[in-house]
């Protein structure tokens, strides 16, 4: 029997399709029925204008799509033979811009899905605040506008550089932010410090926490996360970045990764049309996200988890929340490699004067993030965008599974539900 | 026992073709809690809400305020309903209807998904037109690419102390849309004596000759009420895009359009022939203190 | 006979002084010279014009103003941008037929005296009128899709410097026929060199 279940404040809406057998699901199909066509709006235009429309791809992950344009830019640059070489300053800016947009993400991811809908599956009368998640994201926030003049929507990162020229004044200002930020995470979600909670060696040292976190690791606990939403045990890991390592995981064994082995593939949806496409990896389904790039650093803590829980849903849901508080880490140092004497930008070539194509590859907080751009005398012919949602959710047959179908299995609609959200899903990136 | 008065305003916000942005940017407000108390919110795309997404989508219920979001795209359904029958049903019933970011306010971004049909609520960029004409005298726009927290902070404010919101031809605020997103930019003095950024990525010189900046030509209070309490795109040398017009977005968004080295698009207002003859005379000036690094200028005089 | 107002009394003097200036040079003449011919007191002379160099820039001024409003005139017009250049030529050479002087003070005094005008006088600042409205011309004939869309000064240089150079020639008398005669020409060949391509 097939059942249609709505999922909405997934950064837009979709529809699962649940074949249940024994009050289990035995197959989900999933679809987007919501489409943009942000790829053809991009067409015809000058590549610069990409960095002010694809930002608008998606309110809560625009700062990496803004990252991803840049670099696919750059890129271009590069095959044209006039390589952008960027100064410490400029890497260190952008990466810390792009690292608080994911730790607002992840904050309320935690506070305004994850706790929410746990207590969907099993109410308690905790009051859960889910606006705290809201109040430690605007502080991210602070942060970046710092440098970035806003956010959502900012364009700073130009080929060649940023467009701001920070004093130290900013530089403090963010510094004051951020540590704001940890004090508050620290004090309202863990209830231990930071370097407390990363120097954790196994999920028993949760048993000495009470507070925010320590709630939701005994909730999840609770409704046996731990052996529910299993997935492939393969990660995938394609964006830069001096906060993780690109490598493709199976289970623990990591390997080397490149962009160029991603391809696409139609989604299957026989109920209802989806404008999401599957992303793979040479041919196959990986994981992306969080627990990914944790597992990629061989993170201890998140190794640990995963030697006893797997890929479950509690892996995925732990390993976001210690990623969350190693960027506030890794944030704090990028702060300090700021050099404010670097140059902001080098005037590259006039993009009138570039043909040729590029990519970029961020990790968004959801995983990679590929922007592939052709451009013919500064003017885009083409424009590419795979996201990490594409990786995680899709929509397959039953025989190949993507990974969130695979996550869904055998559990029953209410813990399938709950599953999929695990995978923190964002519409509007899926289809853009 | 509570008299009908004593009741919190009832508010759904319901999106058509959207990013999300306006959505994120209002999380960002800095009394969100303070704010959120004076309402019952039915629905919002990422807060918890009183009412689920089906009772919202079978149009049965009214609301206060309706706070729509994203381009209207009259084919577009959400669970399955029409955004036709969703939108008019809680315009029909609502005191106050918030046109929340450029998309809903004129089409903005997604307006070129399908530029044949789509628009805002009550404008197709500048033109009368749109799901909600009927309705128009409620509709209220709060432009912009996204919405600024502050804006659609000071909307909802005025709706609870029941004070009149005046607005201008595009139905903007014009508390917030009378000045221009120039008004408290830093550079300002730039603009006064025409000294043009050299080029990207520094505190010094105005964007608008060069860069592309829109802010003399742009209804906003970006420089004035400051985004996430922090900074401006001109403040950290990004040119303004104009994202609170109906021409939103324009192309060259990094360019400043010129003829023969004139800019194309002169300050609000201001005759070209007279903004000329004044650059004319301001740009004969050499200004020592503004030709180079202000951290360099070292003479106090 | 009626009472000489201040303001006429002003305009003999520019006109007066914009033909000694041409004629002579801007240091060969002297605010005697220039008093005498006028029929005023060398006293009263400075109630109008505190120095020679001041009056030298209000010279440049006048002389800019009323190239600026002729060209307005021309740049209002409902005409194309090719018929614009043949107006504005026309008008250009007329006026170094009918008032030489205006154009010589520019080129023998304005142009070759630039230490005179150093103070208040600096780069456009005194001749801002007419550039504002070549700017306009310019502004217009690209915006129409007439004219192609290149560097202000490469443009201007060519207008003003083909014009300028011409009634340079002429006031040599090296020209062998007179200005109109090149009227034609000379609009085709500027236009030739600013339309759209």
């Amino acid at each position: 029997m097939i059942t249609k279940q709505l999922v909405d404040q997934i950064e837009g809406e979709a529809s699962i399709y649940f074949d249940i057998k024994d009050e289990m699901v035995d197959f989900a199909t999933i679809s987007f029925p919501h489409f943009r066509g942000m790829e053809s709006i991009l067409k015809g235009k000058n590549a610069l204008d990409a960095l002010v429309i694809t930002p608008r791809v998606c309110g809560i992950c625009g700062h990496a799509h803004l990252m991803a344009s840049v670099r696919a830019i750059e890129n271009a640059y590069k095959n044209a033979g006039h390589k952008i070489n960027l100064n410490q300053k400029i890497e260190s800016i952008r990466e810390f811009t792009l690292l608080m947009e994911m730790v607002q993400n992840h904050l309320k991811w935690i506070y305004l899905t994850i706790i929410p809908e746990l207590q969907k599956l099993h109410p308690t009368d905790r009051n859960s605040k889910p606006l705290k998640g809201a109040f430690g994201a605007s502080l991210a926030a602070k942060a970046i506008a710092t440098f970035a003049g806003q956010w959502p929507h900012s364009s700073y990162m130009i080929p060649g550089g940023i467009t701001c020229d920070p004093t130290n004044i900013d530089v403090l200002k963010a510094q004051s932010y951020l540590d704001e930020l940890i004090s508050f995470f620290e004090k309202e979600s863990l209830g231990i410090s930071i370097d407390d909670f990363l120097a954790f060696e196994s999920c028993k040292d949760f048993e000495k926490m009470n507070s925010d976190i320590s709630y939701l690791e005994s909730e999840l606990i609770k409704n046996d996360m731990t052996h529910k939403g299993h997935s492939y045990d393969r990660f995938i890991v394609l964006g830069e970045h001096s906060f993780t390592k690109v490598s493709k995981l199976n289970q623990t064994k990591a390997m080397g990764a490149d962009v160029k082995y991603v391809s696409e593939s139609e989604a299957y949806s026989p109920n209802e049309k989806t404008y999401a496409i599957n992303a793979l990896y040479k041919n196959n389904f990986y994981e992306a996200g969080p627990l990914s790039r944790c597992m990629a650093l061989s993170m201890p803590i998140v190794k640990n988890m995963h030697r006893r829980y797997k890929d479950s849903a509690y892996s995925r849901v732990m390993a976001r929340v210690f990623e969350l508080a190693y960027l506030l880490k890794k944030s704090q140092s990028l702060l300090k490699k700021i050099d404010i004497s670097q140059s902001s930008f080098v005037s590259p070539e006039n993009i009138k004067n570039i043909t040729a194509e590029g990519v970029g590859v961020v990790e968004a907080p959801r995983g990679p993030l590929i922007h592939k751009i052709r451009i013919n005398e500064g003017i885009i012919q083409e424009y590419k965008i795979i996201t990490p949602t594409q990786f995680n959710i899709g929509s397959s047959t039953q025989s190949n599974p993507t990974p969130a179908q695979k996550a869904m299995s055998g559990v029953s609609i209410q813990n399938a539900l709950f599953i999929f959200r695990t995978f923190d899903v964002c519409s509007v990136c899926t289809t853009h | 026992m509570p008299s009908n008065q004593d009741k919190k305003p009832t508010l759904v916000w319901f999106q058509g073709l959207t990013c999300n942005g306006n959505t994120h940017s209002f999380l960002n407000h800095p009394n969100l809690e303070q704010l959120l108390s004076k309402f019952e919110i039915f629905h919002h795309p990422s807060l918890r809400s009183t009412k689920s997404f089906n009772d919202i989508t079978s149009c049965e219920i009214p609301c206060d305020i309706f706070i729509f979001e994203g381009t209207y795209d009259p084919l577009m359904k959400r669970n399955g309903i029409l955004l036709e029958k969703i939108v008019n049903h809680y315009a029909k019933n609502a005191k106050h209807i918030i046109a929340a970011g450029s998309c809903a306010s004129f089409g903005g971004m997604f307006k070129a998904s399908a530029p044949e049909r789509n628009s805002g609520l009550i404008f197709n960029e500048e033109s009368s037109f749109g799901p909600l004409l009927k309705h128009k005298e409620k509709v209220i726009n709060l432009s912009g690419c996204p919405i600024h927290p502050e804006w659609l902070g000071y909307t909802l404010g005025m709706i609870v102390a029941k004070r009149e919101i005046e607005v201008d031809e595009l139905h903007r605020p014009i508390e917030l849309y009378s000045n221009l997103a120039h008004h408290g930019c830093t550079r300002n003095e730039y603009f006064e004596w025409k000294v043009d950024a050299s080029d990207f990525g520094e505190k010094e010189g105005c964007l608008y000759y060069k860069q592309g900046c829109r802010a003399p030509m742009t209804h906003a209070s970006c420089n004035k009420i400051l985004w996430n309490e922090v900074n401006s795109k001109t403040r950290v040398g990004t040119p303004c895009f104009g994202c609170t017009e109906p021409d939103f977005p324009r192309q060259n968004l990094f360019s400043t359009k010129t003829n023969m080295s004139i800019p194309v698009d002169v300050p609000l207002g201001i005759s070209k022939r007279s903004y000329l003859t004044l650059t004319g005379i301001a740009k004969t000036f050499k200004i020592d203190r503004l030709e180079g690094k202000l951290i360099d200028y070292k003479t106090t005089r | 006979m009626a009472k000489v107002t201040k303001e006429q009394r002003k305009n003999t003097i520019i006109s007066v002084a914009l033909k000694l200036f041409s004629k002579n040079g801007f240091y060969m003449t002297t605010i005697p010279d220039i008093a005498q011919k006028v029929g005023m007191s060398v006293g009263n002379f400075y109630n109008y014009f505190s120095s020679k160099d001041i009056l030298a820039k209000e010279l440049v001024m006048y002389i800019s103003e009323y190239l600026g409003e002729q060209i307005q005139e021309i740049n209002k017009k409902d005409i194309s941008s090719q018929e614009k250049i043949e107006e504005i030529v026309s008008m250009y050479f007329d006026m170094a037929d009918e008032k030489p002087e205006m154009i010589e003070y520019f080129l023998r005094v304005y142009l070759s005296n630039r230490e005179v005008f150093k103070e208040g006088c600096k780069g456009m600042i005194c001749v801002s009128s007419f550039v504002t409205e070549l700017m306009i011309f310019f502004d217009d004939g690209v915006e129409s899709g007439d004219l192609f869309d290149q560097d202000f000064f490469s443009a201007f240089g060519l207008f003003m410097g083909y014009l300028g150079g011409m009634v340079f020639l002429f006031g040599e008398k090296i020209l062998p026929e007179p200005l109109s005669s090149y009227q034609e020409s000379i609009s085709k060949n500027i236009y030739n060199a600013l339309k759209s391509r």
